[in-house]
């Protein structure tokens, strides 16, 4: 694994982690840009067949966060 | 346009531009010290250099202020340019060695020896800021003297009285030789300082243009006109020049606007106690001694150190910090106000916790306090946590003064603790913590519009009518109606809304416009014809990401049919624009690539309705938040992840499907559980705006406690105003009063409910569409303290009841004790009652007053008679009652022998054993809520360990249930008194009122779970796993004993789609097909 091309899928719930992106946003702070965040309306909704697909993708790491 | 080349590339500028600005729009970088977009040209430092070809011969002229012309052509990068610029460095540092931007470029152009004699000045001559100055109309400085003795100086070399301090020259000058101190030592008459930061409690400064916080609403930048130097000189409007929507405008004016209202509703908020008057806590003196408010700026993430904790004085991270209480508050020697704050102790145990949670257990938090007042919902739980497991010190002493150790900025306190001894202590940071006040100008606008206020400035109100003011039709609502927290302003606006509404409800709906509605397009099995739209957002996306590039890419991406990039996607002429663009290019998927759709989504959908498109089919991604603003420094990564992120949103898009929203039929019935004071109150205000109200009552009368009550902590007459509400709830056509009524069981959701009921071994059944439980609580029962034993042993109800009654045994008393916390703040009970401080305090002085030889006596753990209920502290204590402190783990002692009752205490003034032999003694018995856990599960609605009903949100939702169209209201939720039950009541009313107004307009979302029972197991995990009981085995038809969901009731988490084994549930709008695209479009990402 490769420093450039790692690559963090993130399943975020759009009521509170995805906010809280939003959040670092307006704050400005900074983070690596290998994080590609996908929406979803609770947690609850991110299967595991996501996650498993996600790291079949080629994906380093998978976050969930709710 | 004019065309001409740059290093061999053709570029093109327009007539006017200068070469350096048609380089920089393509990214050609050339040098320049002396160049700055607001200002006009002077090539004074020769860095940017180029070589111009005229189709004969080169010369050399420099980019910033050489105007482009047809067909020229520059070079910037030759080794003639680049030997040039070698020689101007090194002349440059030569004169300036010290300066760190010199040192660095002459690193870069490799100059290791310089060949001129070296000297040490720091100014390099580029006059950037004698043209900031004259730019902002003032030419207060100039470039004076003559060749080597030029110099930047005011006239005569003398401070100047021109110089207005406003700082641009520091903020262009490239080599530091011009600072803020400069400015004030040697060139301003003026007293230069950073205009502080209101949001950030002046710890930070800000611009003269700003946004005041993060979350502000409208969140557009303002002007100050105080301190903007356009208002003072006239000149600079760089805004002006600078943004690109022309959207400044310097002349507007201030304007009077005229609005016909019929309710006016105040909400005018408070200051916090200034404490800069005070000389012995030197808060304006000691860097170290801060207010909470700062305080809370200091453990803010967003703040001005990002959350971490240090001091100001030497930014060290502290070991040790001490807050202290009633700074402000509970205070007539030193201010006026002798009111409780009410919010102070319980934010000062906050800080302290957040304190710990960010600086590590190590760090030791003390908390100097008069009585500790945590009445609220879970807020003694809170303060016994802070004391107990995270080991906050809690110190009851009032410290006099603070002094400063020398040299370190520490700081020295010397207290008297409750044994009497002095100690003292150092520490780090002192926080004062700041007390709740009504400025002036609130007081001189209530003088002015005529509604009467307390002697603190706070608006005088019935506790029957708690959010009315004095004055017909204006409303208060917040700390102007008492010191309060959150939740009880967010109780106090809602009720004043309603309080509003009761009064305009004819006028209801009469100057509604309903907007013409576009029909919907039928997209259904067409093949996808995506269109994106790139927001620009200012320079806040392109600023970083290539945009350009991205609309690109999304032009090569599969059913894209059409990709734009605007300024500002969401301003109202691009709006309009993509409604056409959607039209003209038959576009039936929109995807925006933008800021966040918790923001923007529905704008851009109801842009999606007004074109004809189902407002599912829209989809948007995130380019800002989440991209350009958190990776800045990554201009490449930035644009590849937006292009990434693009891409799985077209992937997402091209599955939309249009959706359907469930309309939601409400009936209008309101049923309200519980008729006490705060039921009735309910009801009457959804009555008298025209909404069926049903009261159920399980007694044969209405009233509920407040029967027992005798005076309210205001001094009016209970009984006297409740017979009032009884009879106007009785007489209201629209009130339906079941007494002797039950309920046996609820059916049903939002606005369907139907509800069994009995009365009198009828059965009968209600259909309402909404319901409010208000079932109150009682006076718990206790055997503590001889209760039961001897008749002189009594509650605090007991003995309003002999007030009401104006029994002729109050007459024969002598001596009376009041033991207060009986039953509350215990391991079995760990809250506070909240009422009863005040309860027995207004009774001891009715006592007092009535018989003034009488001994009272009030024994007690800490008075929590919060906000100007103070006033009765401060007034009983006047008059003569005496206050007994004691602790829980030396509880008084009561015997009885005969007729004879003895109390024994220890006082911990005296440090001796007291003993009282009163003829009465008053046990303050806690409340307990009227526990239904029925009820509770009828409406599925949740009860925490004490019994009390849990809301919504503590902070938010103080007067709904998370269940959609169930409210509460009154000491069902938590002890309250009177005033605060009425308050909620009229809140609930509100939200149900919010509801029932939306009657024909009420829908689903479209994004809700649906299941194909072809597939359905029946297994019934989708059943028992929802937490809204959406899912429901269907009892006939084709598919019973299938599962299906029922979309009213459904919230679209997707919980039961991820659980189904059978995959028969899908999720509309996040259904597995759409995640699923979104990973496999990854796969170039990754």
């Amino acid at each position: 694994m490769t420093k450039e091309k790692r690559k963090i899928v993130a399943f975020l719930c759009n009521w509170c982690s995805y906010g809280a992106a939003d959040l670092a946003g307006v704050s400005r702070m900074q983070y690596p840009a290998d994080i590609r965040v996908i929406r979803v309306p609770c947690t609850g909704r991110v299967s595991p067949k996501f996650i498993l697909s996600a790291f079949r993708q080629g994906a380093d790491g998978v976050w969930v966060s709710g | 346009m004019i065309k001409f080349k740059i290093n061999g590339k053709k570029v093109q500028g327009e007539e006017g531009q200068y070469v350096i600005q048609v380089a920089e729009k393509y990214g050609i970088t050339i040098p320049t010290l002396c160049h700055h977009k607001a200002l006009e040209p002077a090539g004074m430092c020769r860095m940017c250099t180029v070589e111009l070809f005229n189709g004969r011969n080169t010369k050399f002229v420099t980019a910033c202020n050489y105007p482009i012309w047809e067909g020229m052509e520059i070079n910037t990068d030759t080794e003639a340019v680049h030997q040039g610029r070698k020689l101007i460095v090194e002349m440059l540092y030569a004169r300036c060695p010290e300066v760190p931007l010199l040192k660095k470029l002459a690193k870069e152009y490799e100059i290791e020896t310089v060949r001129f004699p070296k000297q040490d000045d720091d100014c390099i001559l580029c006059g950037l800021c004698v043209r900031m100055c004259e730019k902002m109309g003032n030419s207060a400085i100039s470039l004076t003297g003559r060749g080597v003795d030029m110099k930047i100086d005011t006239p005569f070399g003398i401070q100047s009285d021109t110089c207005l301090a406003c700082g641009a020259c520091a903020s262009v000058c490239p080599t530091g030789h011009i600072t803020l101190e400069k400015i004030k030592n040697e060139i301003t008459k003026k007293n230069p300082f950073i205009i502080p930061s209101e949001y950030e409690m002046g710890l930070k400064g800000r611009k003269p243009i700003y946004v005041p916080y993060a979350q502000a609403v409208p969140n557009n930048p303002a002007i100050d006109r105080d301190v903007c130097m356009h208002f003072k000189t006239g000149g600079c409007q760089i805004c002006t020049e600078v943004c690109q929507m022309d959207a400044i405008d310097h002349s507007m004016e201030d304007e009077i606007i005229e609005i016909d209202v019929g309710s006016v509703i105040l909400s005018p908020g408070f200051k916090p106690f200034d404490p800069s008057k005070f000389d012995n806590y030197m808060y304006s003196n000691y860097p170290n001694v801060m207010t909470t408010m700062e305080f809370e700026r200091i453990l803010s993430a967003s703040g001005p150190t990002q959350g971490h904790l240090t001091r100001l004085s030497d930014n060290k991270e502290p070991k040790k910090i001490a807050w202290f209480q009633c700074i402000g508050s509970r205070d007539t020697n030193k201010c006026d106000n002798s009111y409780c704050s009410s919010v102070c102790c319980m934010y000062a145990i906050k800080e302290a916790m957040i304190a710990k949670e960010h600086q590590g257990d190590d760090l030791d938090c003390s908390i100097f306090f008069m009585d500790m007042r945590t009445p609220g919902k879970e807020f003694e739980r809170y303060y016994q946590n802070a004391k107990e497991k995270h080991g906050i010190n809690f110190i009851r002493s009032r410290a006099h003064s603070i002094t400063e150790v020398p040299d370190t900025n520490d700081l020295e306190v010397r207290y008297v603790n409750e044994k009497g001894v002095i100690q003292t202590e150092i520490f780090d940071i002192i926080v004062l913590s700041v007390g709740i006040e009504i400025p002036d100008e609130t007081r001189k606008f209530a003088e002015k519009i005529g509604i009467e206020i307390t002697e603190n400035g706070f608006c005088k109100t019935d506790s029957f009518e708690p959010v009315k003011t004095s004055r017909d039709g204006i409303y208060v609502a917040g700390a102007f109606n008492g010191p309060k927290d959150i939740p009880e302003s967010v109780l106090d606006a809602s009720a004043a809304a309603s309080a509003a509404g009761d009064s305009l409800s004819k006028a209801r709906n009469t100057l509604t416009k309903i907007p013409e509605s576009v029909p919907e397009i039928n997209v259904t099995g067409e093949r996808p014809r995506i269109g994106v739209f790139v927001c620009d957002c200012g320079s806040n996306i392109n600023g970083v990401v290539n945009c350009a590039e991205i609309t690109e890419y999304a032009r090569t991406l599969p059913f894209v049919e059409f990709a734009q990039e605007s300024l500002y996607t969401c301003s109202q002429d691009t709006q309009d624009k993509m409604v056409e663009y959607i039209k003209e290019k038959n576009l039936n998927r929109v995807v925006v690539a933008a800021c966040t759709p918790k923001t923007h989504e529905p704008l851009f959908q109801e842009t999606l309705t007004n074109s004809g498109l189902n407002k599912y089919l829209f989809e948007m991604t995130n380019i800002r938040n989440q991209n350009s603003w958190v990776h800045k420094n990554n201009p490449d990564l930035a644009t590849e992840k937006a292009k990434d992120l693009v891409r799985m949103a077209v992937a997402k898009s091209g599955l939309a499907e249009p959706l359907t929203e469930e309309k939601i039929n409400l009936n209008e019935k309101v049923v309200i559980i519980g008729g006490g004071i705060a039921g009735m109150a309910a009801a009457k205000s959804l009555a008298s705006q025209g909404y069926e109200t049903h009261i159920i009552e399980q007694q044969n009368f209405l009233g509920g406690q407040a029967l027992k009550l005798y005076r309210t902590a205001k001094g009016e007459d209970v009984q006297l105003k409740l017979k009032q509400l009884i009879n106007d709830v009785s007489s209201m056509d629209k009130i339906k009063i079941h007494l002797n009524t039950t309920l046996k069981s609820v059916d049903g959701f939002v606005g369907n409910f139907k509800s069994k009921l009995l009365k009198q071994e009828k059965d009968f059944e209600i259909e309402h569409g909404i319901a409010i439980i208000a079932t109150g609580a009682k006076g718990c029962e206790t055997s503590e303290y001889c209760f039961g034993e001897n008749p002189k042993i009594i509650t605090s109800l007991d003995l309003d009841k002999m007030l009401i009654k104006n029994d002729p045994e109050i007459n024969n008393i002598n001596s009376a004790v009041f033991i207060q916390c009986v039953g509350s703040r215990e391991t079995k009970r760990p809250y506070c009652s909240r009422v009863c401080c005040t309860h027995s305090i207004e009774n001891a002085i009715i006592l007092k007053t009535k018989k003034p030889e009488m001994d009272i006596y009030i024994l007690y753990r800490d008075i929590r008679t919060y906000g100007e209920k103070e006033l009765l502290y401060k007034k009983a204590r006047d008059i003569g009652v005496i206050f007994i402190r004691y602790d829980v783990n030396a509880k008084p002692e009561v015997t009885t022998k005969g007729n004879e009752i003895s109390v024994k205490v220890k006082d911990h003034i005296l440090d001796m054993l007291l003993e009282i032999k009163p003829d009465i003694v008053t046990l303050a018995t806690a409340i307990v809520p009227n526990k239904d856990e029925k009820l509770a599960n009828f409406f599925k609605v949740p009860i925490n360990e004490d019994n009390f009903f849990v809301e919504k949100h503590a902070k938010l939702g103080p007067a709904e249930f998370a269940t959609d169209g169930v409210f509460l209201c009154g000491s069902c939720h938590y002890p309250k008194s009177l005033d605060e039950a009425v308050t909620q009541a009229k809140a609930s009313a509100s939200r149900a009122l919010t509801l029932l107004s939306k009657k024909d307009n009420l829908y689903t979302s479209g994004n809700v779970a649906d299941i194909n029972p072809m597939y359905c197991s029946s297994c019934g995990i989708c059943v028992s796993i929802c937490p809204y009981s959406a899912p429901l085995f269907t009892t006939e038809g084709r598919f019973k004993d299938k599962a299906e969901i029922n979309p009213i009731l459904c919230k679209g988490c997707g919980l039961c789609v991820s659980s189904c084994r059978s995959g028969a549930i899908h999720l509309k709008g996040f259904d597995t097909n759409q995640i699923f695209a979104q990973i496999y479009a990854l796969d170039k990402a990754v």
